[in-house]
């Protein structure tokens, strides 16, 4: 039987997670509106600093292509960067451990990967990484990356508002993420794992001493700090190999639950902050439900399954539920909380072995990831979620007679067009690249593909594509083939519909507002929030059920 | 008694716009539709238009590809799915050439009136020559005299003439045209009853009215709207995201060897998954909408006139004619202090019995309604005191001396020296509630007050009703001054009303809506609306009106009826419905079809099969052809627009989510189960299993 008290953690977690998303949402908010906040003493300097360093005025706003055009060109530099740093780290300092320089392709996947905020690791941290790398490559990655996704949200909601056609200073928005947002919270993520007895250390490893094994050399590192942006940066990839299943990495329940928070916080705080910045805090609530209606949902799905395993005979009563791959510190309530929030954060942290789970435990999953919006990462996921209530609006507004209109702002031919991109980047960047493994036959030996490999492949690529970063194992993904194309895929799914959001907030900041009245299609409605479930259900489900059926539903018949 | 000057809408006689269709020439031009070229435009069904090509060669050259089965059995069912998909195209054509004919037969009347139109030319030299309207210019004169059919658009210079316009309008009274004042134009192709005038051309050959109206309605000058524009974005995407995802499982099935799936089977799985229904009668709705405006008796110049109308967020409306009949109407008798009530209404009705004015005639009406009777008096020994506006007041001097008039309240008080107080009283009263009291007297004696009021049209109130749960503002445009047009605007329920407005108010008021980003529509006639028909989101003109106002509106009224701007926002909103709509059902069916073909590719996954369909070929032949049958039987919908009732957006997405979106779905789960079974039961009829195994015979010897 799973005690009682499990299923009160993941309500009570939730419930925090909840009650503190409005306060942030509404804190964001006036981050972004350059309101005065608590921390303007103390870090107004470190802003001013900055800007005076890159050479930004403050007031310049920029129109979207401006904007996209400085956020591509910060990344790019930050991508050559670690690119540079990863193929020369074991030449540079702080490699105690002596990791040896990456090769092209391992570090182009590396680099890809942290800039996009996937984190998919194809190295291994405890031997193909150096402190050096992973502080100053990656780990500034793992802030650079989850601060572009909430410029592209501040300049995606700014249209809405907007009808100059500008969307804000990129460098303002950047600068102020960092320090007003990331910091503070990256502080207090930190004080939370260090209290836990995470690791928090310069020292790259211990060496200990015991009757029966002998020495071991225990990999240490600056842990609690590289947790804590690794889940509020919905970035996901472990300081340790195993990411945290790692006892040193998440000693407790009470970190796993902690993780849970930081993962959700910002994703689930941006809609509050949206309906802040366009002030109309209503318009926050269809968008928040409808991202918590379907990650419950996925949730059910996720513990139901394990709970009712089809494939146990009925002679074994498994009361603890399907307990493959799970970690044993946790109860399965748990375990799944935090692996359903970190891959619907498009987080991809992981405490499970997915490859190990129920099949309908990988659809929910993969479904996630398909729909990257419920809540999504931080920002971009948001973003999604936009385009998809975008393209509902089109649909919906039509039906009742009308161009459609959202907040007050003509949905046309602009949005439609680039709404569709995006969607339309995402089946794209996942099917034909697996369709290529498929065919030419990489990762697996021949003769073995089955639904379970197949599922491997689809997943690959997917948690490429979402720039989520999980892994499900199971094939041979560290050559160059499987390094190319997934820094690729990883590159173009979160390049282009960056680009579409940005555009469309730069469209919509042309168009002056249009009054509200009966006629309009109401978006805070009851009505609305459930047409936007279901249609988010439906468009996912239309793309991606073939992949599914051929996937893990198959293992089910 | 005769009708005030309001044409009901019923009313109207239409004889050219009747849509009738030729049977034989709906078919070929949907045969002639299957050039690639005219099907490269419509990118949902030139999808479908590559795969049904592909399965023809499927079924006809197997050599080609070596991986499909080819056997009898397979090849009747390539076949299957050739003519299914053939169907698919064909109905989506029907679609598109039944609507396109309706246009057409409007078209073709209006081209007869056109052919051989001559005019007679005034030369500078005053010479008159006779000349094909073709050759005739913008600014040329021309003379007309009765029994001509007046060659081009045109502005009558001098003179006055009768017209019957019936062959452009429909409308079979005729109208009158004179020189000067607002109205002077006349159409091409509309025949002079009487008078003779001449008459300044005003459209260059090929532009004037009757070209645009032919233009138009025969689909020529058709340009997609900006919403279908997006809504073909949206419909391509999804076409082309669902081309991915069937190709690459086409790879994914070869590779995992299982063999389960043959080509044919996912050609059927992509054509059924893609949102042909609304694909295929898109074209047809945004025809269907323009024909609808043109049933109503409206020109529209451009389709996005008419989507536009969907859209408006307010009206402006002209009270007279449109919010009220137009008259002042006897409403009310109120005697003097001592008058006997009947006495004062005989009087009135005395005074009134030679004035031939709507107003006059209204104190006749209703004084006798009321039991008032005339009294029996010589005409021709009655003196009439015609109304002068000096005097503001008319009056007659009876056989037995008594003196009448009627007139002003104040100028009738000059004339007998004094008035009652509590008849001053009861007038001032009636002019703050917008009423326009008239006094009557008898010899230097006020015997009462007749109250005179605005009528509003009945049934107004409630379209004005229906517009403000739609969401559009009505703004009342008037001469009048404030306490009138305040009682005609409650009365009516128009929320805003303009009072004393000027000729340049409603450009004034056109240009403040837009500014705060808002759609607005209006009506217009006179040359001095031009402006702010011009400047509209939609200007609705009437064909009454002069030819600047035409110009510069986007739509005419051929029945010069401007309450008929409510009936033009139906009708854009109509057309934005049906297209929501029927792309919804295109999706949700798409759910039920995933549950259909999915089990029956593919034997892993039978707890998808939630329609139990045993036999997956005949699965995939009863869903596509469900998915093909779906196009004629939405056609009427398509053509007619979906049933639109005036009612509040957020009401209007849960009807029509639970109409198309879940029924929808549950139409698709019954239909696709019932089309199996059909099927099913068809294939065991012992004529047709036997014909069926001839075919499979003969078409397994075919190479």
């Amino acid at each position: 039987m799973i005690p009682w008290q499990a299923y009160l953690d993941v309500a009570l977690t939730l419930s925090v997670v909840l009650a503190l998303a409005p306060v942030l949402g509404r804190y964001m908010a006036r981050v972004y509106t350059d309101r005065p906040t608590l921390l303007d003493g103390l870090l107004g300097p470190v802003d001013r600093f900055l800007f005076r360093l890159l050479g930004v005025s403050r007031r310049e706003e920029m129109g979207w292509k401006e904007y996209a055009a400085n956020l591509l060109l910060l990344n790019a530099i930050a991508l050559v960067a670690v690119f540079l740093l990863l193929v020369t780290q074991a030449g540079l300092p702080l490699n105690a451990l002596g990791a040896p320089n990456m090769s092209w392709d391992l570090a182009s996947h590396t680099a890809s990967s942290f800039v996009t905020n996937t984190n998919y690791q194809h190295y291994v941290p405890e031997q193909q990484l150096s402190l050096f790398s992973a502080l100053f490559g990656l780990q500034t990655l793992m802030y650079v990356s989850p601060a572009t996704g909430l410029c592209v949200f501040v300049a995606f909601s700014r249209g809405f508002q907007r009808r100059d056609g500008t969307v804000g200073n990129f460098y303002v928005d950047f600068v102020r993420t960092l320090t007003r947002i990331f910091l503070p919270l990256v502080i207090l993520g930190t004080l939370g794992f260090l209290l836990a007895g995470v690791p928090e250390t310069l020292a790259q490893s211990v060496t200990a001493y015991s009757p029966l094994a002998g020495a071991q050399v225990i990999p240490l590192g600056p842990v609690a700090s590289w947790n804590a942006i690794m889940l509020l940066g919905t970035n996901g990839g472990g300081y340790f190999n195993a990411n945290l299943a790692q006892p040193l990495a998440n000693p407790t329940a009470a970190t796993l639950l902690l993780g849970v928070v930081l993962m959700l916080l910002i994703p689930l705080a941006t809609p509050f902050a949206f309906g802040y910045l366009i002030r109309r805090p209503g318009e926050a609530y269809p968008l928040v439900v409808s991202a918590i209606a379907i990650f419950l949902l996925a949730l059910g799905i996720f513990l139901y399954f394990s709970l009712n395993n089809p494939f146990l005979p009925p002679t074994i009563s498994q009361a603890q539920g399907f307990l493959s791959g799970a970690e044993a510190r946790f109860s399965l309530p748990e375990s799944a909380l935090f692996e359903v929030s970190s891959i619907y954060s498009n987080t991809g942290a992981s405490v499970m072995a997915i490859g190990a789970l129920t099949p309908w435990a990988q659809t929910s999953l993969l479904f996630g990831m398909f729909l990257q919006a419920s809540p999504g990462g931080d920002g971009t996921g948001f973003g999604m979620l936009l385009i998809y209530v975008i393209l509902a609006v089109f649909v919906g507004g039509l039906m009742v007679g009308r161009t459609p209109e959202y907040l007050g702002k003509k949905v046309g031919r602009d949005q439609v067009k680039w709404s569709a991109a995006a969607l339309l980047s995402h089946p794209f960047l996942i099917l034909i690249p697996v369709a290529l493994a498929v065919v030419l036959g990489l990762g697996f030996a021949p003769g073995t593909l089955n639904p379970a490999t197949f599922t491997s492949i689809l997943y690959e690529f997917t948690s490429e594509s979402a720039n989520n970063g999980s892994g499900i194992g199971g094939i041979a993904d560290t050559t160059v083939f499987y390094n190319v194309a997934g820094a690729l895929v990883m590159l173009v799914g979160r390049y282009l519909p960056i680009l579409a959001m940005l555009a469309i907030g730069g469209s919509l900041s042309r168009e002056g507002p249009q009054p509200v009245g009966p006629g309009t299609l109401r978006t805070e409605s009851l009505t609305f929030t459930i047409y936007l479930i279901l249609f988010l259900i439906v468009i996912a489900g239309l793309l991606f059920l073939p992949v599914l059926v051929l996937g893990p539903l198959s293992q089910l018949g | 008694m005769p009708e005030p000057p309001h044409v009901p809408p019923g009313a109207r006689v239409s004889v050219h716009r009747r849509p009738h269709t030729s049977a034989g020439r709906v078919l070929r031009s949907s045969l002639k539709m299957f050039d690639p070229r005219l099907e490269v435009h419509k990118p949902v069904m030139f999808v479908v238009y590559i795969f049904w090509l592909y399965t023809v060669a499927l079924l006809l050259l197997p050599s080609v590809f070596p991986d499909v089965p080819s056997t009898g059995i397979d090849r009747v069912y390539y076949l299957g799915l050739v003519v299914i998909l053939f169907l698919t195209l064909w109905f989506s054509h029907l679609g598109e050439a039944v609507a396109e004919a309706q246009g057409r037969a409007q078209a073709e009347s209006l081209r007869q009136v056109r052919s051989g139109a001559q005019g007679r030319q005034v030369l500078p030299d005053g010479r008159r020559v006779w000349v094909p309207a073709t050759t005739l210019h913008q600014g040329d004169t021309v003379e007309l005299r009765p029994g001509e059919v007046i060659p081009l658009d045109g502005d009558v210079q001098n003179g006055a003439l009768v017209i019957d316009e019936s062959m452009m309008t429909g409308e079979s009274e005729a109208v009158i045209r004179e020189s000067g004042g607002d109205k002077t134009s006349v159409l091409g192709g509309s025949r002079v009853l009487q008078g003779v005038a001449q008459v300044r051309i005003t459209s260059r050959p090929g532009e004037s009215f009757l070209d645009r109206m032919i233009r138009l309605v025969e689909g020529v000058q058709r340009e997609k709207t900006p919403n279908e524009l997006a809504l073909t974005i949206l419909l391509a995407t999804l076409t082309v995201a669902l081309l991915v995802v069937i190709t690459t499982l086409a790879f994914f099935v070869r590779t995992t060897g299982g063999g389960l799936v043959d080509l044919g089977t996912l050609v059927a799985l992509l054509v059924c998954l893609m949102p042909t229904t609304i694909g295929g009668l898109l074209p047809a709705i945004g025809i269907a909408g323009v024909n609808r405006v043109g049933q109503a008796n409206i020109v529209a110049k451009s389709g996005r006139a008419v989507e536009a109308a969907g859209d408006l967020d307010v009206l402006i409306l002209d009270k007279t004619g449109t919010i009220t009949i137009g008259n002042r109407l006897a409403s009310e008798f109120i005697p003097a202090p001592g008058v006997e009530g009947k006495t004062f209404m005989q009087v009135a009705l005395l005074c009134s019995a030679f004035d031939d004015t709507p107003e006059g005639r209204s104190i006749v009406r209703l004084a006798t309604r009321r039991g008032a009777t005339a009294e029996k008096l010589d005409p021709t020994k009655i003196r009439i005191i015609p109304f002068s506006p000096e005097r503001r007041a008319s009056g007659l001097v009876l056989p037995d001396g008594r003196e009448l008039y009627k007139g002003a309240v104040d100028a009738v008080a000059a004339i007998t020296g004094d008035i009652p107080r509590e008849l001053r009283q009861a007038a001032q009263d009636a002019s703050r509630q917008g009423m326009t009291p008239l006094a009557v007297s008898e010899d230097k004696r006020v015997v009462g007050v007749v109250l005179l009021k605005d009528v509003v049209k009945p049934g107004i109130r409630d379209r004005l009703r229906e517009l403000r749960m739609m969401g559009i503002h009505t703004i009342m445009c008037t001469g009048d001054n404030r306490l009138t047009a305040g009682a005609i605007a409650r009365e009516s329920g128009v929320d805003e009303f303009i009072a004393e407005a000027k000729p340049e108010t409603k450009l004034a008021l056109v240009q403040r809506v837009k500014r705060e980003g808002r759609l607005v529509a209006m009506t217009g006639d006179g040359t001095n609306d031009a402006p702010a028909l011009a400047q509209a989101d939609v200007g609705l003109a009437m064909n009454s009106g002069t030819s600047a106002a035409k110009e510069a509106g986007n739509m005419v009224d051929l029945d010069s009826d401007p309450t008929k701007l409510i009936e033009v926002v139906s009708i854009g909103k109509q057309l934005l419905i049906t297209r929501g709509a029927l792309t919804t059902f295109s999706i949700t069916s798409d759910v039920a079809k995933y549950f259909a073909l999915l089990p029956a590719i593919f034997v892993t996954v039978p707890f998808l099969n939630l329609l139990g369909l045993a036999v997956p070929r005949v699965a995939v032949l009863a869903t596509l052809f469900f998915n093909a049958l779906t196009i004629p039987l939405l056609i009427p919908l398509a053509l007619r627009g979906v049933r639109f009732r005036p009612r509040a957006a957020s009401e209007l997405l849960t009807r029509n989510l639970v109409v198309y979106g879940l029924g929808g779905l549950v139409l698709a789960f019954v239909a696709i189960k019932v089309l199996y079974l059909g099927l099913e039961a068809l294939i065991q009829e012992p004529t047709v299993h036997n014909l069926l195994l001839l075919l499979e015979r003969y078409l397994a010897r075919v190479p």
